[in-house]
């Protein structure tokens, strides 16, 4: 259920205070909202994920034109997540009901997980905004420097929403 | 039978997922679908909503902005009052055969980009208020866009910094007349097409609009020209131009309804079947 409202908190937190951040001229542009995606269990059907990343795209379409953009790159997300998580996975497999998390996977692996991801689907969505190649290193600038900053925000609230419970 | 049922459990991800991007794909590239239309008008009534609320919020932090903002307008209106001209005849035979072609509404701006390519406004007034697309809407004197969806409470401006927006312009001084047009990136330059070269073009010569689209009175500013960037081989200029509205700071507009548009259609459209049609 967390989830699922996660969805919509971040896809909130996305359109009323991430997309207001325009860091030199809209060079660098993190999209946040795709955490609640990266978050779901590792045993979730992957037909099932790629209908929540359908409607999370759709949500977030609502708040930001054209329609259609963000449901297309978090489709693309949703089906290569499993994928990734495949060729990341460890040998013994995860455990079920497992949620990929810094806590329970670690910085290392964590980072590399949503990084591939990130940058697959910044690339794609912006690509299919613009649509055109005159202004290739601005573009790769774009994509790479968002990604980063995506990245951060990403385990920033990874940090917040399960604190090291070791510590404690 | 069982081979394709076998066929289809084996690669029914992969199907789900071509099946969908197709139909998001669809959806992202016609320009004119009814469904993608209908899409953006409900949006913008929900999104409207939302972007509202925040702006209820924010907008106290930017208050003293907004307040100059105003305080310059007022002075500029106030400078217009009748009182402050020399009465004459000409000017009571002026009001008495005048007839007023442009009412203005005000409305807020709860939500914009420019960051992106094709960016947009939200407004807090939608056709309950009287407000249609095509309608031109401007801040401060200078233009900021058109209207281009309207749902009951809210409307979606398409302003110039949007890759589809064209304008008519012209050079104040010459008078000589060309395109407005925005390819994207910096949100404070556009640029002008279609002068040709033989006209002269100075930096910091001011950029107005026609009155031809009849979606903004003539004269309205659009900026002051800042760099010529020619090409040889073409045979007009390109004209940058430092836009007057700040896309970042924009907080209130004023909607233009113009009302003898319907009248000047209709009339251009009875000419234009009369000929058999646009050439």
């Amino acid at each position: 259920m967390m989830n699922y409202l996660r969805i919509f908190l971040f896809v909130l937190v996305q359109a009323l205070v991430v997309s207001r951040i325009q860091l030199f001229d809209g060079l660098v542009l993190p999209f946040i909202y795709i955490f609640s995606l990266l978050m779901f269990p590792f045993d979730t059907p992957r037909w099932l994920l790629l209908l929540i990343g359908f409607f999370t795209g759709i949500l977030m379409d609502l708040f930001t034109g054209p329609p259609g953009l963000h449901t297309s790159a978090c489709l693309l997300l949703t089906f290569l997540q499993p994928l990734v998580q495949n060729m990341l996975a460890p040998r013994e497999g995860y455990d079920s009901n497992l949620k990929p998390t810094i806590y329970k996977m670690g910085l290392a692996w964590y980072t590399t997980y949503a990084g591939i991801l990130t940058f697959a689907h910044h690339t794609w969505l912006i690509f299919f905004e613009f649509l055109r190649w005159d202004k290739f290193f601005f573009q790769l600038f774009h994509i790479l420097l968002s990604s980063i900053a995506t990245l951060l925000l990403m385990i920033l609230a990874q940090l917040l929403i399960s604190p090291n419970k070791k510590s404690s | 039978m069982g081979n394709l049922l076998a066929l289809l459990q084996r690669f029914h991800v992969l199907l789900l997922f071509l099946v969908l991007q197709v139909f998001s794909m669809i959806v992202l590239f016609s320009e004119n679908n009814f469904h993608r239309k209908e899409f953006i008008r409900h949006s913008s009534d929900f999104a409207g909503y939302i972007y509202e609320k925040r702006d209820e919020f924010t907008s106290y932090l930017r208050l003293a902005e907004i307040n100059d903002q105003l305080a310059i307008e007022n002075a500029a209106l106030r400078s217009l009052l009748p009182e402050n001209y020399l009465s004459s005849d000409t000017a009571t035979f002026k009001a008495q055969g005048v007839r007023q072609q442009y009412t203005y509404t005000p409305a807020k701006v709860v939500n914009a980009t420019v960051s992106r390519k094709r960016n947009y406004l939200t407004l807090n007034k939608g056709y309950s208020e009287g407000i249609s697309i095509e309608m031109g809407v401007i801040a401060n004197g200078s233009i900021v866009g058109i209207v281009s969806s309207v749902s009951k409470n809210y409307s979606i401006v398409m302003p110039v910094l949007h890759t589809k927006f064209q304008g008519s312009v012209k050079m104040k001084g010459t008078g000589e007349f060309g395109i407005l047009e925005w390819p994207g990136g910096d949100p404070l330059f556009a640029f002008v097409k279609e002068i040709p070269k033989h006209v002269y073009v100075n930096v910091g010569d001011t950029v107005v609009t026609t009155g031809f689209s009849s979606h903004f009175p003539e004269g309205m500013l659009i900026g002051s020209v800042e760099a010529l960037e020619d090409k040889p081989e073409e045979n007009f200029h390109r004209i940058k131009v430092k836009l007057a509205t700040d896309y970042r700071k924009v907080a209130w507009v004023q909607v233009v309804k113009n009302l003898q548009k319907m009248e000047i259609d209709s009339l251009q459209q009875q000419q234009i079947s009369a000929d058999g049609g646009l050439e």
